[in-house]
């Protein structure tokens, strides 16, 4: 009886398959909290990048109440999978406040955090109704890269102590890493990191500018677009993804310019109390909590569907089907939902260039 | 017979999906989909039933003989038995 109405077993492919049911119905079933912009580290490449005491902010920040209030107006409108992210959840002295009463509702939750907050009790409090998934970034494999990215001496300590923590109380965990050309030398060393710990590992290189269009040093921490595509190849799901897409051919026929599941299936809703339809956006800032979330989820579809059209530039583009542009990257780099960014053409072309129909 | 109360049923495009609580998260690390059949067996389950109750209302629901309707009970029973989810 499992598995019914062709749905695929595996939890992976099943899930997917489920999203893509979920936007066809515009049902809201990927939620993102982000419980604070604050963070205890100070990483430059970071999209939102606030301090940990910033006061103003902390302020602003909704009550465990506002939370449980979103929550359950989510769940009437459809909302099955709940992201808890920041900032970092844990600089919140109310986490379990906010987290405990989610953990009954019948949720799938998942928790970002940078692990070096985490202490044995608070490990073995999440072990007492744990997330569907914990997931912390690594930014090196040791502490003169990780505190090099960070910013904050002592914290590649606390972050393998959290570690260790979730693992001591078999809490669901996945390591991941953010690569910049600081620690990209250390990727492979921080494989073997997570595979020691038998913990599955991913990593990501595409960072964007900052969400607030405050000045950063992005540009001095992004590798180069032949760089990209050469660490992308040593990932076999990825590579496997470009080979797949080049033998298929056809260009894509798709014109929309919101092509996943943001404003469609998913939103944001940030510390604030403000909905978007991704994290990097901030766009509409729709309230639920003062119109209502149906009304909000309505502003936030009405955001994704009224927005301008790929641009003729981009419509015509060769190397379309490998571009990783999306409405946000566009934003924030260009402050238009629809200009190409040349960054992500440099690495469209270099796909095209490994991937394509001449590669061979 | 009931089932625990450490799952959900939860919906996602029609599709109805059992979603682990608290600490069972732990032992069922994932998604159960139930097909219509299986979702109104879990629903029947949330008070206390016997195997001949749960045969009468199958049978009714779904207009099919009682042989049938045990025979996807009991399927459904050992499974979520297995996973740990019912309580007798």
């Amino acid at each position: 009886m499992t598995a019914p109405g062709g749905l695929p077993t595996e939890y992976g492919p099943l899930v997917g398959e489920l999203g893509r049911r979920a936007i066809e119905r515009r049902q809201p079933v990927n939620g993102t909290f982000e419980l604070t912009e604050r963070c205890n580290l100070n990483c430059t490449m970071c999209y939102v990048r606030q301090p940990a005491g910033h006061a103003a902010l902390r302020a602003g920040e909704l009550s465990p109440r506002a939370w449980l209030e979103l929550t359950l107006q989510a769940m009437e409108n459809g909302m099955v999978f709940l992201l808890l992210t920041g900032g970092e959840v844990f600089l919140r002295p109310d986490f379990f406040e906010i987290y405990t009463p989610l953990t009954r509702l019948g949720l799938l939750l998942t928790l970002f955090t940078n692990g070096t907050l985490i202490t044995d009790a608070i490990a073995r409090r999440l072990a007492e109704a744990p997330p569907s998934r914990t997931e912390i970034t690594l930014y090196g494999a040791t502490a003169a890269t990780y505190e090099a990215v960070t910013g904050v001496p002592g914290s590649f300590g606390r972050c393998l102590a959290g570690i260790e923590a979730l693992r001591k109380y078999r809490v669901p965990l996945g390591l991941k890493s953010t690569l910049t050309t600081r620690n990209v030398g250390e990727l492979e060393a921080m494989r073997k990191m997570a595979a020691a710990w038998d913990l599955p590992f991913s990593a990501a290189w595409l960072l964007t500018k900052r969400r607030d269009q405050a000045p950063c040093g992005v540009a001095g921490c992004r590798m180069s677009a032949a760089q990209c595509v050469e660490l992308e190849a040593t990932d076999r799901a990825s590579a496997s993804e470009w080979r797949e897409r080049a033998l298929r051919g056809a260009p894509s026929e798709n014109e929309k310019n919101f092509y996943c599941a943001a404003g469609k299936a998913a939103f944001v809703v940030n510390s604030r109390g403000e909905m978007s339809p991704c994290l990097d956006l901030i766009q509409p800032a729709a309230r639920p909590l003062e119109s209502g979330f149906r009304e909000a989820w309505q502003e936030v579809q009405a955001f994704v569907d009224s927005a301008p059209p790929l641009a003729p530039l981009c419509r015509a583009c060769e190397v379309r089907d490998y571009c990783p542009r999306c409405p946000a990257f566009s934003v924030l780099e260009t402050g238009s939902l629809s200009e190409p960014v040349p960054y992500l053409c440099e690495i469209a072309h270099a796909r095209k260039e490994r991937y394509g129909p001449h590669s061979e | 017979m009931k089932h625990k109360t450490d799952c959900m049923m939860q919906n996602i495009a029609g599709e109805n999906l059992l979603v682990p609580l608290g600490a069972r998260v732990l032992d069922l690390n994932g998604l159960m989909t139930l097909n219509e059949t299986a979702a109104f067996i879990w629903a029947l389950l949330d008070q206390e039933r016997t195997l001949d109750e749960l045969i009468a209302a199958v049978a009714e629901r779904f207009e099919v003989p009682s042989a049938v309707a045990r025979a996807d009970i009991q399927t459904f029973l050992a499974e979520i038995t297995r996973l740990g989810l019912l309580e007798e």
